[in-house]
């Protein structure tokens, strides 16, 4: 994936983080996802490390998508851990 | 990488469930563009392969390939097209390359043959290849310094497929052509309006009248009233000459009128033989050539035959007298040579009978009223022996 990005592989390698979700305007990286369960324009659940992550926003789109990265396009409004009862 | 990658088409409104399933089954996506009913995906041949094996409820096909796949995908696909346009271009080269005729340009057959077989020699003949301008230069000087006898100047110059070939003969002087003594007479009565003088004396001026048969450069050098030396006079000498021009014309007069009937045909010329192909059904009509190909004496041409039928008119008074005048110009202008004019145009006489008009034409001329005249052997004897007696 171009430029996805050697400064997040090296802050991974810095920090030893092996997962991570990154902020940029309009634009969420994440890398080191397990699976993507749900995608819509105002939903997005990922699995990462056995938790879910929900990201919830506006106009949601996949950019960029590999096995182990995504790139996800749009207005974010809020991200967080779904812990399921 | 980039090498490697490629559009794909994926039918379908529902984007998310497309890419939530490219997801389960592990796609890469490095782009993406979304349209009402289809999505366009970037992606790898592997996983465009994968996409086709696993998506089979999804009418996927390959919108556009980039980088060396494109280029190779192209050439797979306009194959034949590709290897005829190279092999026409090759072909063309070739060609233009070649030489299909060698122009020889001299009146004298001699002169002709003798530089056909010089270049012969040099392996310049026709379906060959054209060779550089120094080696040109080099091949022509040889053949001159081999004919130096016989040619003077030559030059080659390609003229698309056509080497024209330009020779000068070599002149051999007058004294060697046993020429010693002559002189230059007036052709025609005349006045001498201007004078080259090359060698010789003039016994005439500029202004002269001069009568046919007057020497106007004498080939006699003498000095002293005593002849020193003979040669052979020569030079330009111009005059006015007039001319008493008749010419009748009738009022009725011939013309041919097209009638917008054209046919085409064409002809094939052997050796200046022409041989129509089709059979013409027309019988009055000009015919208008285009050459189509040539080869050495062979052609074919395309023939226009142009249908036309004869007509008659009258003519005005002043329009048959503009015609007499412009004949009496045509029939002198017909003896004219290069640097020679009409001068004058004047009507003397004009008759109008009820169907000609008769003009009768003064024209004045600038016209070359030298010309050589060798003077005899004995002559010469005469003239030699007085030179021993005065000695």
């Amino acid at each position: 994936m171009k430029n996805l990005h050697f400064r997040e592989y090296f802050k991974n390698f810095l920090y030893d983080l092996n997962d991570f979700i990154t902020i940029y305007e309009n634009n969420l990286h994440v890398f080191n996802y397990d699976k993507l369960n749900k995608l819509s324009s105002d939903e997005i659940i990922l699995t990462i490390q056995n938790k879910k992550v929900l990201i919830k926003g506006e106009k949601l789109k996949i950019k960029q998508m590999t096995k182990q990265e995504l790139l996800i396009n749009g207005k974010v409004i809020k991200v967080e851990f779904v812990y399921e009862e | 990488m980039k090498n490697n990658q490629l559009w794909v088409k994926i039918n379908g409104s529902n984007y998310y469930k497309i890419f939530t399933r490219l997801n389960e089954i592990g796609i890469s996506i490095y782009d993406n563009k979304i349209y009402n009913d289809f999505v366009l995906i970037l992606t790898n041949m592997q996983d465009y392969e994968k996409i086709t094996k696993y998506l089979v409820s999804y009418d996927c096909t390959i919108y556009e390939i980039t980088g060396l796949k494109k280029a190779k995908r192209f050439f797979h696909k306009y194959l034949i097209f590709t290897i005829a346009s190279i092999l026409s271009i090759i072909m063309l080269i070739l060609v233009n390359n070649m030489i299909f005729r060698i122009d020889i340009k001299s009146n004298k057959k001699a002169v002709q043959e003798l530089v056909k077989t010089s270049l012969l020699k040099y392996d310049l003949k026709p379906l060959r290849f054209k060779i550089s301008h120094q080696k040109i230069e080099s091949i022509v000087k040889k053949i001159l310094d081999e004919n130096k006898d016989t040619l003077e100047w030559m030059e080659i110059e390609y003229q698309g497929l056509i080497m024209n070939v330009y020779v000068t003969e070599k002149i051999i002087p007058e004294e060697s052509q046993n020429r010693p003594f002559c002189d230059i007479i007036a052709t025609s009565d005349a006045k001498i309006s201007s004078m080259n003088i090359y060698r010789g004396v003039p016994l005439k001026e500029i202004n002269d009248y001069v009568t046919k048969g007057d020497v106007i450069l004498s080939g006699e050098i003498t000095y002293n009233d005593e002849v020193k030396n003979r040669v052979c006079a020569s030079g330009e000498i111009y005059g006015e000459v007039w001319y008493k021009v008749k010419t009748t014309v009738p009022f009725v007069e011939e013309y041919i009128e097209y009638t917008g009937k054209n046919r085409y045909n064409f002809n094939v010329k052997i050796n200046d033989n022409k041989y129509s192909i089709l059979k013409s059904r027309i019988q009055n009509k000009k015919l208008e050539e285009t050459n189509l190909y040539k080869l050495n004496d062979f052609e074919i041409n395309l023939v226009k035959e142009r249908e036309y039928v004869k007509k008659t008119r009258i003519l005005t008074e002043e329009e048959a007298y503009n015609k007499a005048l412009s004949l009496a110009s045509e029939k002198i202008n017909l003896k004219l040579l290069a640097n020679e004019e009409i001068l004058v145009k004047k009507v003397l006489k004009k008759e109008v009978n009820d169907s000609t008009i008769y003009l009768e034409v003064f024209i004045a001329t600038k016209e070359n009223i030298g010309e050589v005249r060798e003077n005899k052997e004995s002559d010469l004897n005469d003239s030699g022996n007085n030179k021993q007696n005065s000695e």
